[in-house]
């Protein structure tokens, strides 16, 4: 340019002609980018009519049908479960124009904030291992040397990056496939570069057999719209911007990501981010030194994982494989007085269910030995039954150090044991008041014994009518929950529930009434329910039962 | 014995003496219907006194259990061993429930030798409720096996402290409970072969004999050899390594040679369970053929004698078909050639059942049906499956026939009036669509729904303890147990081209239609194309159960007007919608509660005289 304009002021003619050039190529420049910006809009709407029509068919579709059955209940809640999934779809759709528009506009920014690793992890985890449970994948995620846990950066688009690429891998892999999600950290190589003293790099990698993409794709993937086109993947759900969203997102981030691919064979994404981090979470882990732990698990990776990360902090693995050898274990150290200062239940055993196993351990180690599941299936399915058997806490899979040593320091806090179930189940019952209905002495004392394990301070009544008194002279909502014996003197519990329901006051009908009895006929649960009792808990009652019952419901009382 | 736990063991025994089945004589309807009734009221006083009996003396002592004087406890541990004594189960239900008591009592004093016995005695009361999970997948089965053998590891692992316990009585339960370790089922055969070898080392350890020379330790060691040579019976031949076959192969040996010289001691043959073991052993190693060993099991059945009601003859005349078949099974090539033989098998076996004394009372007699009905092999000569089922269930369980039968009755009524209103109600199913003449069409439905009803609950054969005998309400265990007829019932019927299409109705029949409820959780209705007919069959089940067949048990008992009122108030939740507006008519009404009130008779009879001699 600068040549030709010191030949323009040179020759005036030419200069004449150079503008009528230079603005004759401006013109078709201007005309180019026109063109493609019109074929980009064309794209993009034809694109978007026909990924928008594809749910909105469904919605209709499903509308109508349930319309012309209304009557049959079972049918409009399918058809409803139907227009959810549509909705949803149609949601991410928008979402997605949402940002390539923001990107493109330049109006994208990223946030710049302190977060946890393995929080972030699991969050990916709980989406995306049921789209991969639906297809019936074997998705594994390896978590590898992770270094720093706490770090600072976007959490959200990162994870929009993650589980687009893992989402990916799940979409185009035919049913049955096999997802490998690897994640671990190296640190700079330049260690003089005073920017690389806080910082580290995560790596990411995702292979799977699935479809792959062709050389020519693989130039293209990052280009809006562009999809693989085959017969397979016409039948898939998506806009074509997710990969066009994750490359933007990882170049702001400074980031680098990589795929290699191969048609029918499968993908492979390599994603290099780097991270600011910031000190570990000083947690006082210390109190863990020198405890034995027993792990049940028969998945050998898992245990090692484990038994590695116990042994980091100076505490003492015990490892066996079987629900029959963690009994015979724990049976001969309970009778030796050195249990192990909690049991680490592993996602599989060789001869039951973890499940089956914490179940018997609750009732043989006691109410106050910590059970901890360690798993990777979604704690929302399997909580109401873990707890139920008695497990202590939960912690969920891909593993992190920090994550199970910090339960781990929770639940074993024997400075103070009647802390170790207030802990349980991450459950603050201070504050809540409950009563408890009780005639015979002994059985006031253990049930007592057994709340104050859980951190819950009852107040007792002698009997049916003692405790009508002591619910009217209280505020309203006072009580949160009564545990009420069925057989007493003075007045039975059925008939202290039933006039306490007919009681004038807001909280008579809502407050929680468990009947503790060992009348434990079928007709008996259903005389306590007409009766006005919420539920029913056989004699003897076990820690598991109890603990489930305030678990559930006061919890649910926090919640409201 | 407390006076009420005297009595609460006379009414067992009453209870048992009045089961319909045991009538005079070996015909399930062979007694006058009058007499059934007065039966029936009397046994509802029973199941009313029992139940009195332990809301009021036995619940009130476990409700202080922790505080009892040790003379009650003395005599609750009495009491618990006659309601089962590891052989003689009475009631098995109660037990556990009273076992799992002096458990908890046992933890909380920190009693070792108490902890030890009664877990032992704890798992032997689980150990009897498994044995009625034959022919189910382990996923249903697990926690029931898993729970029996938590108590033997947990007992068996004091053996670690053998050299300090004093108490002869806890050291046996110590070892009895590390051999009951590999009772029942397993996810895999190798596992129990591998517990069962453990604890053979054990019982052959000099070191433990010698702390205890008091115990029965040859016997021990003898019971365990059975035990591990009975495992062939169970086991698939792809299932075992070789090392199991060679392990079980000298336990096998070491049985037969003992029992072949007992016999020929006493001139005899030896035990067929023996015999069995050991041939089949060989055809595992590769000493015989298939061919072989099912000519070898033909001669142990065929010398069977049809009025040998011994364990021995119970082997012979049901348990050996139920394996023979089951080789069968695994090699279908074999079943042209032995057609008119397998018939025989299941005419002989059913006859047997038939003339079974106190048939009712034998746990052994129920378990081995229970097999033979899990490996029935079907083919175009032999009794349907259906009719094999169908004659077990008026043999062990006629009042559940009855009920079948009425079911049927109700559901082929309902359908009659659904289908003179709307004819392609029932088109989901492909076979009934293809139908193009009305008649033809509704004559098609009719038999779907009597049939289908006649089966639906055939699942509770393996439950007979809880539905025939069960001396009082259930438990809420044993209400759950109760579920698995469902499944139990849909995976024979689904096994058999005769009687696949009612599968559905088995598994459904409890299901709720908006699916909150109900049970199990596997049937999903709108994925079923009989959905329609299962929502009919399993109203009639309802009303029938509410109304007369299941109250003794679940404690419901409605008239029929609440019956019909309560249906229709669980419109759309529990029943079909489309089914309740029909039930809306007062006139539907009618015609369905004649059926209930007045077929029941008619359809006694009508079995009756077609059983009798």
């Amino acid at each position: 340019m600068d040549t030709m304009k010191k030949t323009d002021t040179q020759n005036p003619e030419l200069t004449d002609i150079s503008d009528l050039n230079l603005q004759l190529q401006m013109l078709k420049t201007a005309l180019t980018q026109a063109q493609e910006a019109n074929r980009a809009k064309s794209t993009f709407l034809s694109n978007m009519s026909h990924d928008i029509r594809t749910p909105m068919n469904a919605i209709a579709g499903m509308t109508a049908i349930a319309l012309s059955h209304i009557d049959e209940k079972a049918r409009v809640q399918d058809c409803l479960q139907k227009i959810q999934t549509a909705s949803s779809h149609l949601m991410s759709l928008v979402n997605d124009v949402l940002d390539i528009s923001r990107i493109d506009s330049d109006r994208m920014s990223l946030n710049e904030e302190t977060f946890s690793l393995a929080d972030l992890v699991h969050d990916i985890t709980v989406i995306v291992r049921p789209q991969a449970v639906q297809k019936e994948h074997d998705l594994k995620i390896e978590i590898g040397q992770i270094y720093q846990e706490v770090l600072i950066g976007d959490p959200l688009r990162l994870r929009q990056i993650l589980v687009n690429i893992i989402g990916n891998a799940i979409k185009y892999t035919p049913d049955n496939g096999e997802i490998l999600v690897r994640l671990f950290q190296h640190r700079a190589d330049d260690t003089a570069d005073s920017r690389n003293q806080n910082r580290i790099f995560l790596d990411f990698t995702c292979e799977d057999n699935g479809i792959g993409m062709s050389s020519e794709f693989l130039e293209r993937i990052f280009v809006p719209f562009e999809r693989v086109k085959n017969a397979a993947v016409n039948k898939i759900e998506g806009t074509g911007l997710g990969m066009s969203i994750v490359k933007s997102l990882i170049d702001r981030m400074d980031g680098q990501i990589k795929v290699e691919s191969t048609e029918g064979v499968g993908s492979s994404f390599q994603i290099r981010l780097p991270l600011s981090f910031t000190s570990q979470d000083g947690k006082n882990l210390e109190r863990l030194t020198g405890k034995a732990v027993l792990i049940a698990e028969s998945q050998e990776q898992q245990a090692a994982r484990l038994i590695a990360f116990l042994q980091e902090a100076d505490m003492i693995p015990l490892h066996v494989k079987s629900g029959l050898g963690a009994v015979t274990c724990l049976t001969q150290a309970n009778s030796e007085h050195h249990m192990p200062c909690a049991l680490l239940l592993g996602q599989e055993l060789e001869d039951m269910s973890p499940l089956e196993l914490a179940a018997h351990i609750r009732q043989s180690a006691g109410p106050d030995f910590p059970i901890l599941l360690v798993s990777d299936v979604d704690w929302a399915q399997l909580e109401y039954r873990a707890t139920r058997v008695g497990v202590s806490a939960f912690v969920p899979c891909p593993l992190f150090k920090s994550r199970l040593l910090s339960t781990l320091s929770d639940l074993t806090d024997t400075d103070s044991s009647h802390q170790d179930f207030s802990v349980r189940a991450s459950t603050d019952y201070s504050g809540c008041h409950v009563l408890l209905v009780e005639d015979n002495e002994l059985n006031q004392e253990i049930a007592l014994e057994m709340l104050s394990l859980n951190g819950v301070d009852a107040e007792v009544a002698d009997n049916g009518a003692h405790a009508l008194e002591k619910f009217e002279a209280s505020p309203e909502y006072y009580f949160d929950l009564i545990f009420m014996d069925v057989q007493m003197p003075v007045m039975n519990g059925y008939e202290a529930t039933r006039r306490l329901r007919k009681l004038s006051r807001k909280d008579a009908e809502k407050v929680w009434v468990v009947a503790m009895t060992a009348n434990a006929f079928v007709e008996d649960i259903r005389a306590a329910k007409d009766a006005g009792m919420n539920e029913h808990l056989s004699k003897p009652v076990s820690m598991e039962q109890l603990q489930d019952v305030l678990y559930r419901q006061l919890k649910k009382r926090e919640k409201d | 014995m407390q006076p009420y736990q005297e009595e609460y063991i006379a009414n067992l025994k009453e209870i048992a003496k009045l089961s319909a089945s045991e009538k005079s004589g070996s015909r399930s309807f062979c007694v006058p219907y009058e007499e059934v009734l007065s039966d029936k009221k009397h046994l509802e006083q029973i199941v009313a006194r029992n139940m009195e009996l332990l809301r009021e003396k036995l619940f009130p002592l476990l409700d202080h259990l922790f505080e009892a004087e040790p003379e009650a406890l003395q005599e609750l541990e009495d009491f618990a061993g006659i309601l089962f004594d590891g052989r003689k189960e009475r009631d098995v239900g109660l037990f556990c429930q009273i076992r799992r008591a002096l458990l908890s009592k046992a933890r909380q004093a920190g009693n070792r030798n108490d902890m030890i016995r009664q877990l032992y005695w704890l798992g032997m009361g689980y150990n009897s409720i498994c044995t009625r999970l034959v022919g189910l997948d382990w996923l249903y089965i697990e926690k029931y096996m898993v729970r029996m053998r938590l108590c033997f590891m947990e007992a068996a692992a004091y053996l670690k402290y053998f050299e300090e316990i004093e108490d002869s009585d806890t050291k046996g339960y110590i070892i009895r409970s590390r051999a009951n370790v590999a009772l029942g089922q397993f996810k895999s055969s190798g596992e129990k072969i591998r517990l069962v070898n453990y604890t053979l080392r054990i019982l052959q350890d000099e070191g433990y004999r010698e702390k205890a020379p008091e115990l029965p330790w040859d016997r021990y060691l003898y019971m365990t050899h059975q035990q591990m040579a009975a495992s062939i019976s169970r086991n698939k031949e792809k299932a075992m390594s070789p090392q199991d076959i060679v392990d079980i192969m000298e336990s096998v040996y070491i049985v037969y040679e003992k029992q072949f010289e007992e016999a020929r001691s006493q001139g005899e043959n030896p035990p067929a369970k023996s015999s069995f073991s050991y041939d089949s052993i060989n055809y595992y190693c590769g000493l015989d053929t298939l061919d072989g060993l099912l000519e070898k099991m033909e001669l142990l059945i065929d010398t069977a004698h049809a009025d040998d009601f011994s364990g021995d003859g119970i082997y012979r005349m049901v348990s050996l078909p139920a394996f023979y078949c089951n080789f069968l099974q695994d090699h279908p090539e074999k079943i042209p050639a032995r057609t008119e033989y397998i018939d025989r098998l299941y005419e002989r076996a059913l006859d047997y059942a038939e003339h079974f004394p106190q048939a009712s009372e034998n746990e052994q007699l129920f378990f081995h049906v229970r097999q033979l009905m899990s490996t029935f092999v079907e083919t175009d000569s032999s009794i349907p499956y259906g009719d094999f089922v169908e004659k077990l269930l008026m043999r062990f369980l006629p009042e559940d026939y009855i009920h079948s039968y009425i079911v049927g009755k109700a559901a082929a009524e309902l359908c009659r009036i659904i289908m003179e209103e709307e004819s392609g109600f029932f088109d989901d199913i492909e076979s009934i669509r293809q139908i193009e003449n009305p008649d033809k069409k509704l004559d098609a439905v009719l038999e779907y729904a009597t049939n289908g009803s006649l089966l639906h609950d055939i699942g509770k054969i393996s439950f007979t303890s809880l539905y025939a005998q069960s001396a009082r309400q259930w438990f809420e265990e044993e209400y759950e147990m109760a579920h698995l007829h469902t499944l139990v019932g849909e995976r024979n019927l689904a096994l058999r081209p005769s009687t696949r299409k009612y599968a559905p109705i088995a598994l459904g029949h409890h299901s709720w239609y908006d699916g909150s409820h109900g049970y199990p959780d596997s049937y999903v209705r709108l994925e079923c194309p009989s959905r329609q007919m299962v929502d009919v069959i399993g109203l009639a089940d309802w009303l029938d159960n509410v109304t007369d067949a299941n109250h003794l048990y679940t404690g419901v008992q409605l008239t029929f007007e609440e019956a019909f009122k309560t249906a229709v108030s669980l419109e759309g939740k529990r029943f079909s919608p489309l089914l309740t507006a029909r039930l809306r008519d007062n006139r539907v009404v009618r015609r369905l509660v004649r059926i209930y009130r007045e077929e029941r008779r008619e359809a006694y009879h009508s079995v009756f005289l077609s059983h009798s001699p």
